[in-house]
C-alpha cells in the first residue's frame, strides 16, 4: 500500500524516507493494521446480523424451492395407474404388458402402468359401459381396446380414460402396442423382428466443424458465455452490494463518528478497509451461494452426466485460466464498487447520492459494448488495448483468457493496472471524503468536487 | 508563554524515538490509568486556516505546558473547533505547525490522543463492548487488551450491564458515558476535547470533571475548548481567548487574572453610582442600581486610592476593594482592546 498520495505534508507529518527505511517499515505496519481493524469492524458488523444470513439463505430456499419442488410435485403425482387392455386380437396383450412393465426402472417421473389383459366379452356394448363405470368409480384409471378389425383398417385404439392430458403415459402405451404390432406383423410376414432391426438401423452424423477460425469461433461461444456469466454475476452481486459500498461510506458521517476514525485513521485507510470489508461480506455470500449451488445441483448434475452420451464438449478451463477468471471476479467486485464508494464519499445523506448512484451501475454495462469485437479478433488492438482499461478488463480479459490466452504479460498488467486503479479510487474518495466531511448539509457541486480533488 | 514566529509548513522528519514516548510504568491491577504519566508539551505555532475569504484561524500560537488543563475560550464561531481539527489532523493548515514534545507532530502521534469531537456519534448498531473494543484497536491497542480495557471502563461508568446492548438502544446520558469512555479507553497522554461538556447531563458533567482532575493528577495534559467561562474559571491552569480567529490572550489563568485584576475593583455606594464613569482613571464601569454595587475597571496607571478620593466627594462610600475579575469579564475587555 502506499502512502496516501493525497495527503499534503502536513506540518506534523515527516516525509517518507527521511526517517530511514525502517520507519517507513513501522508506519506501513501500522496502516495496515488500522486498515485490518476498520476492514474487521466492516465485515463483522454486516455478518452478524440478522438480515445478513436471512439474505444469504433465502436465493439458496428460493432455488431449492425451484429445483426441489417441480421434482416433489411429480413424485407426488407419480401414482400407478391401473390400466385394463382389452385384447381383441388374442395374442398381443401379453406382449404389449410385458413392455409396458419392463420400461419400469423406479427412477424418472413417470407413472408406473399397472396393465390387466382381460378378453373381450361376447357382449361389447355391455363390456365397454361396464368398464367406463368402472373408470367413473376409479376403480380402474384408463382402459384400452384393441380392436383386430380396426387396427387393420384405420391403425387405432380406442382408449378411455378419466384424463387424457397425462401424455406421457399414452404415448408409452402407444410405442408398446406399436412395437408388439409391428413384430406380430413381421413374423407373420415371414421376417425375423431382430433382423429386421438390424438391418433398418439408422445412421448418426457426427458433426466437425472445419473452418479456418472453426475452432476459435467455438471457443468464442464458450468465452462469451464466460464474459456473460461474469457479467451477470458481477451485476448481481454489485447490484446487492453497491448500496452497501455507498451506504458504508456515508455511515461515519451520518453517524457523526467521523471525526473519531479519521483522527486516528487516515481517509485512506478507512476507505480501503471499507472496500475490503464489505467486499468480504459479499464474497462470504457469494461463496456460501456456490456452496448451496454446488450442493443442490451436484447430485441431479452427475446423474445426467453419467447418462450423457459421450463426447459432450464442455467448455474445458484449466486450474491456471481458473484462478486468473477468479482474481478478475473479484478485482472487478472492487473496481465497481470502488465507483459506489466515490459517490458515497461526495454527499452527507443517502439522498444526496441517490441521484448520482446510477453511474456506477453504468460502468459495469460498459464492458458488455466490446464483448463482439474481442470474441472476433482477440488479438487485435482494439481488444489488447480495452482489455487493459481498469473498468472494461474485470470482464473483457477473462474473456480473451478463454477465447485465445493472451500473453502473460498483458495479463499481469491487467492485473496490476486494475489493482492500481482501485487504489487510485481509493485514494481519490479518501481525498474528496476529506474535504467533504466538514461540509455538513452542503451538497458539492461537481466544480467544488474537483477544487476538493485537487486541493484537499 | 512563548510567543513563536510564523514558520513556514515545516516537514522535518522524526525519526528517533519521541522524547515522551518514555515507557511508562502501569499498573494492570489499577482500573484505568496509570498512575504517572510523562505528558509532552503541545505548541501550535503560527497556524492559520482560511475557507476561503473567511479567515477561521488566524496566526494563533499557543503553548500547552505537559500535565496542565489548557482551556481554549471563545464565542461560538471564534475558530475553537477549527483549531482543535487542525491539531487532531482532520483538516490540514494552510501556514503554522503543531509540536508535540518539540517535535512536529507526526500522524501515529495521534494515536496518544484522546480525542472528544464536538459532534458526537458512535456506530449505532455496534454493542457497547464491540465499539470500545474498536476504537482501542483502532488507537493501536491489541485486540485483547482492548477489551480487556473496555470492559473495566464500562465498569467504571457503571455501565457493564450495558455491554452487550446496541448503541442505538442506549439513552443519550449512556451514549455520551460511552463516547467520554471510548475518548480515553487508549489512557492517552494528551486529551483534547471540543467543548466536552455541551449536551452532558449534570451527572455525566460532574462524573467528567472528576476524570479530568484525575487526569491531571497522572500528569496527563488536557486541552478543551468552551464557552462557557465559569467552566474554564473552574478548571483551567491556562488558557486562550481566541475571538475571530485570533488568540488574543493567552497564559496563566492566576496569573492574567492577576494583571487584569489589579485595575478591577467593587464599589458598595449609596448617591448617583452613573457618575463613576467620569471620574478619572475609571476606564469602564458596569453599575448595578438594584443593588447599588458597581464594578469598575481602571485605566493602566491609575491608582484605586486617588480613584476611592474622587468618589467620596459624590458617594456614601460603603465598601470599596479590588476584585479579581471574572474570566468573562477578563474575555469581554480583551476583545474590546483587541479589535
Amino acid at each position: 500500500m502506499p502512502t496516501e498520495p493525497g495527503h499534503e505534508p502536513s506540518p506534523g507529518e515527516a516525509i517518507p524516507g527521511a526517517a530511514g527505511g525502517r520507519g517507513l517499515g513501522r508506519r506501513l505496519e501500522r496502516r495496515l493494521a488500522k486498515t485490518a481493524v476498520l476492514a474487521k469492524r466492516e465485515y463483522l458488523s454486516r455478518v452478524k446480523t440478522k438480515g445478513f444470513w436471512i439474505g444469504i439463505l433465502v436465493l439458496p430456499l428460493l432455488m431449492a424451492a425451484l429445483f426441489v419442488g417441480p421434482a416433489l410435485m411429480i413424485s407426488q403425482a407419480r401414482t400407478s395407474l391401473d390400466v385394463v387392455l382389452v385384447d381383441g386380437t388374442g395374442r398381443l396383450g401379453e406382449g404389449i404388458r410385458e413392455r409396458l412393465s419392463e420400461a419400469q426402472d423406479g427412477s424418472g417421473p413417470e407413472a408406473e402402468l399397472d396393465v390387466t389383459v382381460v378378453a373381450p366379452e361376447p357382449a361389447a356394448e355391455a363390456h365397454r359401459t361396464e368398464l367406463d363405470r368402472r373408470l367413473v368409480a376409479e376403480e380402474i384409471d384408463a382402459w384400452a381396446w384393441l380392436d383386430p378389425a380396426r387396427l387393420e383398417a384405420e391403425d387405432e385404439v380406442e382408449y378411455h380414460a378419466r384424463s387424457v392430458s397425462n401424455t406421457i403415459a399414452q404415448r408409452r402405451i402407444e410405442r408398446a402396442i406399436s412395437a408388439e404390432l409391428r413384430e406380430a406383423r413381421l413374423t407373420d410376414a415371414g421376417y425375423d423382428p431382430e433382423e429386421v432391426v438390424r438391418l433398418t438401423r439408422d445412421v448418426e452424423l457426427r458433426t466437425l466443424k472445419v473452418s479456418a477460425e472453426g475452432a476459435r469461433a467455438e471457443r468464442g461461444e464458450a468465452g462469451f458465455m464466460l464474459a456473460y456469466g461474469i457479467f451477470f454475476l458481477l451485476y448481481i452481486v454489485l447490484l446487492i452490494w453497491g448500496q452497501q459500498v455507498l451506504q458504508g461510506v456515508l455511515e461515519e458521517k451520518s453517524s457523526r463518528v467521523v471525526e473519531v476514525i479519521v483522527s486516528a485513521a487516515r481517509p485512506f485507510d478507512l476507505m480501503l478497509g471499507k472496500l475490503l470489508g464489505i467486499g468480504g461480506a459479499a464474497f462470504t455470500q457469494f461463496a456460501v451461494w456456490i456452496a448451496c449451488l454446488v450442493v443442490l445441483t451436484a447430485p441431479g448434475l452427475a446423474a445426467s452426466l453419467a447418462t450423457m452420451p459421450g463426447g459432450l464438449d464442455l467448455p474445458r478451463i484449466t486450474a491456471a485460466q481458473a484462478a486468473y477468471i477468479t482474481l478478475f471476479f473479484v478485482l472487478g467486485f472492487f473496481v465497481y464498487s470502488s465507483m459506489y464508494a466515490a459517490v458515497g464519499s461526495a454527499f452527507n445523506s443517502l439522498q444526496e447520492a441517490q441521484n448520482l448512484s446510477t453511474i456506477p451501475t453504468f460502468s459495469i454495462i460498459a464492458p458488455m459494448f466490446f464483448l463482439f469485437p474481442v470474441i472476433n479478433d482477440p488479438g487485435s488492438t482494439l481488444a489488447v488495448v480495452a482489455s487493459l482499461v481498469p473498468l472494461l478488463s474485470p470482464i473483457l480479459m477473462p474473456l480473451r483468457i478463454a477465447v485465445e490466452v493472451p500473453p502473460a504479460w498483458q495479463i499481469w498488467a491487467a492485473i496490476l493496472l486494475t489493482a492500481g486503479f482501485v487504489l487510485f479510487m481509493v485514494w481519490l474518495c479518501a481525498r474528496i471524503y476529506r474535504v467533504g466531511i466538514l461540509m455538513y448539509g452542503k451538497k458539492p457541486t461537481i466544480r467544488e468536487l474537483v477544487r476538493w480533488i485537487r486541493y484537499a | 508563554m512563548s510567543v513563536k514566529t510564523n514558520l513556514p509548513c515545516r516537514s522535518d522528519g522524526t525519526g528517533g524515538v519521541r522524547a515522551w514516548e518514555i515507557p511508562t510504568v502501569r499498573h494492570p491491577s489499577l482500573p484505568v490509568s496509570s498512575p504517572r504519566v510523562t505528558a509532552p508539551t503541545l505548541e501550535l505555532v503560527g497556524l492559520r486556516k482560511a475557507f476561503g475569504d473567511f479567515v477561521a484561524v488566524d496566526d494563533v500560537s499557543l503553548t500547552v505546558p505537559a500535565g496542565t488543563i489548557f482551556g481554549l475560550l471563545g464565542p461560538n464561531g471564534a475558530g475553537k473547533s477549527t483549531t482543535i481539527r487542525m491539531i487532531m489532523d482532520i483538516i490540514a493548515p494552510d501556514r503554522g505547525e503543531i509540536r508535540l514534545a518539540g517535535r512536529p507532530r507526526t500522524r501515529a502521534d495521534l494515536e496518544r490522543i484522546g480525542y472528544l469531537p464536538e459532534e458526537r456519534g458512535l456506530y449505532r448498531k455496534m454493542t457497547v463492548l464491540d465499539h470500545l473494543a474498536f476504537l482501542g484497536e483502532l488507537h493501536g491497542l491489541s485486540h485483547r487488551d482492548a477489551r480487556e480495557r473496555s470492559t473495566r471502563w464500562l465498569e467504571r461508568m457503571e455501565i457493564a450491564d450495558r455491554a452487550e446492548r446496541k448503541v442505538e438502544e442506549l439513552s443519550k446520558g449512556l451514549a455520551q458515558k460511552v463516547q467520554i469512555a471510548g475518548t480515553l479507553l487508549h489512557e492517552p497522554e494528551v486529551v483534547i476535547l471540543d467543548e466536552p461538556f455541551s449536551g452532558l447531563d449534570p451527572i455525566n458533567q460532574s462524573l467528567f470533571k472528576d476524570l479530568l482532575a484525575e487526569y491531571k493528577s497522572e500528569g496527563r495534559t488536557i486541552l478543551f475548548s468552551t464557552h462557557v467561562m465559569e467552566q474554564a474559571e473552574k478548571l483551567c491552569d491556562h488558557i486562550c481567548l481566541i475571538s475571530r480567529g485570533r488568540a488574543i490572550l493567552v497564559g496563566e489563568l492566576a496569573e492574567i487574572k492577576r494583571e487584569q485584576g489589579g485595575n478591577a475593583y467593587r464599589l458598595r455606594a449609596e448617591g448617583d453610582l452613573g457618575r463613576v464613569r467620569e471620574v478619572p482613571g475609571v476606564a469602564e464601569a458596569v453599575v448595578h442600581d438594584d443593588d447599588g454595587t458597581a464594578r469598575l475597571f481602571l485605566a493602566d496607571g491609575a491608582d484605586g486610592a486617588r480613584v476611592l478620593a474622587e468618589l467620596v466627594g459624590f458617594l456614601a462610600v460603603h465598601d470599596f476593594h479590588s476584585e479579581e475579575p471574572e474570566l468573562a469579564e477578563i474575555f469581554v475587555k480583551a476583545v474590546h482592546d483587541a479589535h
